[in-house]
């Protein structure tokens, strides 16, 4: 059966997507290493993990400014960017769908407020490890912005907690979007979705120019 | 008689491998030759501390302190170890920055209490009122060509300003204004960062300092690129109880963080540093030093007044909700359908 199929994401997005990933797990698995290696016996030593931890923290780095780029150039910020004031309306409506208390949901856009929430929010989270990274990778270099932060410790403790909630989101993330159907999770490889999936009851849109997706 | 150090030497000097010389039994001959040719004098008084860094300076050796005190340094007021006291001590005090009102050189041991305008801690009298330390600092400091901070009390406030401070002590660099602060940290410090501070303003004005107002000759180093068992860190090897050979890391040790260079100089006389005796580095020599567990890694996160938690305990509870919530869900878009086997035969319907 030969499925009539529509562009979902550019091969930029998906090579973004691709490149975080990687270095955000890396990340979380060597940093993991990093702050309790009896607990965590991923390693045999520090060297390996501290080497690939900076090295993915390139990556991210890259990554980070490659996809805000991708975001603006291509106008693909109005996907992924949250919206104050045109994305919490819609909630309530998501919520219902999530909780089972609506069969279906509106058509929201590309994605729904509550994707768009996590992916800006994981735009702050990753420059805040970035941020707090590098005071710790050169202490010296940053001194006054670790200062400023509340020394080093803070900076540490700062760094330990977002790769928590890295890990959290990311598991909502995994979950959500595998749920959401197989075919999602195959447009990320492939960057096609069929044409006839159902993103949503478009009637119920409330704006015309609200979300129509790329 | 020696010749003139010059400074690019006398950093060399202060930076190197000290622990082979003592600086002060080096750098004591032309001191003395500073002070004979009439160097500035120097002032030591003490607010809210616990004496610690003058203990540490009394531990001087080679020349030994009194040699040290009587010709290396013109100090003319220490609460300890001058032999005046009371009102005597306190005018000659006022009349040596009197009389040498930007040309002297002032040393605050411990930090400045400033809660009850300063009541926490008097020095004196003055026609039947309390002179407070605060006021002494201030109106001493400000005639001073310097102020050296010695100990992480004065520098930064150290163990009397730690939270919940009542008595809301403060640094010296907070509490006078518009003068040159040297921060020389450590609870207590090595003696030669204090006796080296004291010859680099003597005999060349002030140091290099960092952002933290430290001279860099003695606090550009970090602990943890410098310790001796930096080899256990890196091959993985950590102690989990103290004695125990290995990396201090997991019982607390704050060398990742920490500045000062005791790895090379080596404490009472060239013996032995907080980590190479079996001790964790507590970061004495860093402004938030002690507000943090001394032998955790990690201190706890702030959920609510007087209250913290770990934050593996709320990754785990919130990691459990999610996992709860996935499993909650899952079920439920199995049960109404929306994946799994009924989903083909209603997907079109839109209203199963
Ligand atoms: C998603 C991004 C990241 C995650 C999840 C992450 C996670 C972690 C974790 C869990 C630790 C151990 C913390 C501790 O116990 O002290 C750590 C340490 C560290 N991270 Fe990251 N990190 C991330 C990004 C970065 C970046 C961008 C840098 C930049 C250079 C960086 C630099 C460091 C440094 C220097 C350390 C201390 C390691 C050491 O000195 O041994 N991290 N990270
Ligand atoms: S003992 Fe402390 S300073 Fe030494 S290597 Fe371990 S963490 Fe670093
Ligand atoms: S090694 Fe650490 S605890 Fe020891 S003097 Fe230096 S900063 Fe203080």
């Amino acid at each position: 059966m030969v499925k009539q199929m529509e562009d979902r994401h550019s091969v930029w997005i998906r090579f973004c997507h691709w490149t975080n990933m990687i270095a955000i797990t890396l990340l979380i698995l060597t940093g993991y290493y990093i702050h309790a290696p009896h607990a965590f016996r991923l390693f045999s030593n520090m060297d390996t993990p501290r080497t690939l931890h900076f090295a993915m923290a390139y990556v991210l780095c890259f990554g980070v400014v490659l996809r805000v780029y991708y975001a603006i150039a291509a106008k693909d910020a109005k996907n992924i960017v949250f919206s104050l004031k045109e994305d919490t309306p819609k909630f309530p409506s998501m919520i219902k769908y999530y909780l089972f208390m609506a069969d279906s949901h509106p058509y929201y856009g590309k994605y729904n407020p509550g994707q768009k929430m996590m992916y800006t929010g994981w735009l702050f989270m990753a420059l805040i490890q970035i941020i707090t990274g590098f005071i710790l990778y050169k202490p010296d270099m940053f001194m006054a912005l670790g200062g400023f932060l509340g020394g080093y410790l803070a900076v540490r403790l700062i760094h330990y907690i977002v790769t928590w909630l890295f890990v959290l989101s990311v598991l909502a993330h995994v979950y959500l979007d595998i749920s959401e159907g197989i075919p999602v999770l195959k447009s990320m490889f492939t960057g096609k979705i069929p044409a006839d999936f159902d993103h949503g009851t478009h009637e119920e849109e409330v704006k015309a120019d609200g979300g129509v997706s790329a | 008689m020696p010749t003139k150090l010059s400074r690019r030497d006398f950093i060399r000097l202060c930076a190197g491998s000290a622990a082979a010389i003592s600086m002060t039994g080096f750098l004591g001959p032309y001191l003395s030759e500073a002070v004979a040719a009439g160097a500035p004098p120097v002032i030591w008084i003490q607010g809210a501390s616990c004496t610690g860094c003058s203990i540490s300076l009394l531990n001087t050796v080679h020349p030994d302190i009194k040699k040290v005190l009587t010709e290396v340094i013109s100090l003319r007021y220490h609460p300890n170890i001058m032999a005046a006291a009371g009102d005597l001590a306190l005018q000659e005090m006022y009349k040596v920055a009197e009389e040498n009102a930007g040309n002297f050189f002032l040393v605050v041991e411990g930090a400045v209490p400033t809660g009850a305008n300063g009541a926490y801690c008097t020095v004196g009298e003055e026609n039947g009122h309390h002179i407070t330390f605060e006021k002494l600092v201030t109106d001493i400091g400000k005639k001073s060509a310097a102020i050296l901070s010695f100990g992480t009390c004065s520098a930064f406030g150290g163990i009397p300003a730690t939270p919940p401070n009542p008595t809301e002590c403060k640094p010296v660099s907070k509490v006078v204004k518009d003068v040159p602060v040297i921060n020389v940290p450590g609870c207590p410090p090595h003696p030669d960062w204090m006796v080296g501070t004291i010859a680099h303003v003597l005999l060349y004005g002030i140091p290099e300092l960092d952002t933290f107002g430290r001279p860099t000759m003695f606090f550009d180093k970090i602990i943890h690129d410098n310790c001796q068992r930096r080899q256990y860190f890196d091959n993985g090897i950590f102690a989990k109880n103290f004695g125990e050979m290995g990396c201090m890391l997991e019982l607390g040790c704050k060398g990742p963080i920490a500045h000062c260079d005791a790895t090379t100089r080596l404490f009472n006389g060239g013996v032995n540093w907080c980590v190479k005796c079996g001790s964790v580095c507590i970061g004495c020599t860093e402004p938030q030093f002690p507000g943090w567990p001394m032998y955790e890694r990690m201190a706890e996160m702030p959920v609510g007044p007087a209250t913290s938690v770990t934050v593996d305990q709320v990754g785990g509870v919130l990691g459990a909700a999610a996992v709860l919530g996935i499993g909650g869900h899952l079920a439920g878009n199995v049960a109404t359908g929306r994946i799994g086997p009924k989903k083909n035969e209603e997907e079109k319907e839109g209203d199963n």
